[in-house]
């Protein structure tokens, strides 16, 4: 799974600030909307809550992973937001989170290009190397340099 | 320490959801918990995004393995989740 052609520069934000995990959700849905990866934004959104009302993505370290597939997306796409203030996300460690990485697939593809993203995403995320490099990167194509190069 | 198998079952395989039910479950043990695949991979049991790397799908076979005083409850308890699709579908 190439991480990177699911990125541009456009839908990454290094200096989201919002008040709740919706808030910050629907700011970057807002993102994906401009950038053309969605159709239909509020169904997309409602996909995400509706996930993230079954259960936190909170996966630990401070990230969150939420994601939702929806007829509202037109293409696949991988948002990536760094919160300059930690939110609540109901993690299960309880921590709030620093960063936090969208995934949008359409309703179609559901399946296995979801677990697939997922895992891809989940391999790079568990070395710490990778995590406080994503943390410490100032521009958007340092970030998407740091995902080509580990 | 006690190592038992199971397959994943649920349509979706072992994404974040059952990745998070799980480690829910394995948190209330004690034993230290491992989860390997039969390719060799293996991650801790009580991280989520540890679980997510492992890109299980249907029909992938997992080992669960604990070690601990209370091994054999978290092996039971940890292996009907699995089996039971992890409460979903």
């Amino acid at each position: 799974m190439d991480l990177v052609a699911l990125i541009n520069e456009q839908i990454i934000s290094l200096e989201l600030s919002a008040e709740s995990k919706e808030a910050a959700i629907k700011i970057m849905a807002d993102k994906l909307l401009e950038s053309g990866f969605l159709s239909d934004r509020d169904k997309y959104v409602e996909a995400v809550l509706v996930r993230e009302q079954k259960g936190s993505t909170g996966v630990g370290f401070e990230i969150a992973i939420p994601h939702g597939k929806s007829a509202g997306v037109k293409r696949s796409a991988l948002a990536i937001a760094k919160l300059n203030e930690p939110i609540d996300w109901q993690s299960l460690d309880d921590r709030p989170v620093k960063m936090f990485f969208l995934i949008a697939v359409p309703q179609e593809q559901a399946g296995d290009e979801h677990l697939k993203i997922l895992s891809s995403l989940s391999r790079k995320l568990i070395h710490e190397e990778f995590r406080n490099q994503l943390l410490a990167a100032k521009t958007p194509t340092e970030i998407i340099d740091i995902i080509k190069t580990i | 320490m006690l190592t038992k198998n199971a397959t994943i079952r649920n349509q979706e395989g072992f994404h974040a959801r059952p990745a998070q039910k799980f480690v829910e479950l394995a948190s209330k043990f004690t034993a230290h918990i491992t989860v390997k695949k039969l390719d060799g991979a293996e991650t801790d049991g009580k991280s989520i995004l540890g679980l997510m790397t492992l890109e299980l799908s249907k029909g992938s076979t997992i080992s669960i393995q604990a070690d601990g005083v209370d091994e054999e409850k978290a092996v039971d308890s940890l292996i009907q989740l699995v089996e039971n699709k992890f409460g979903e579908e």
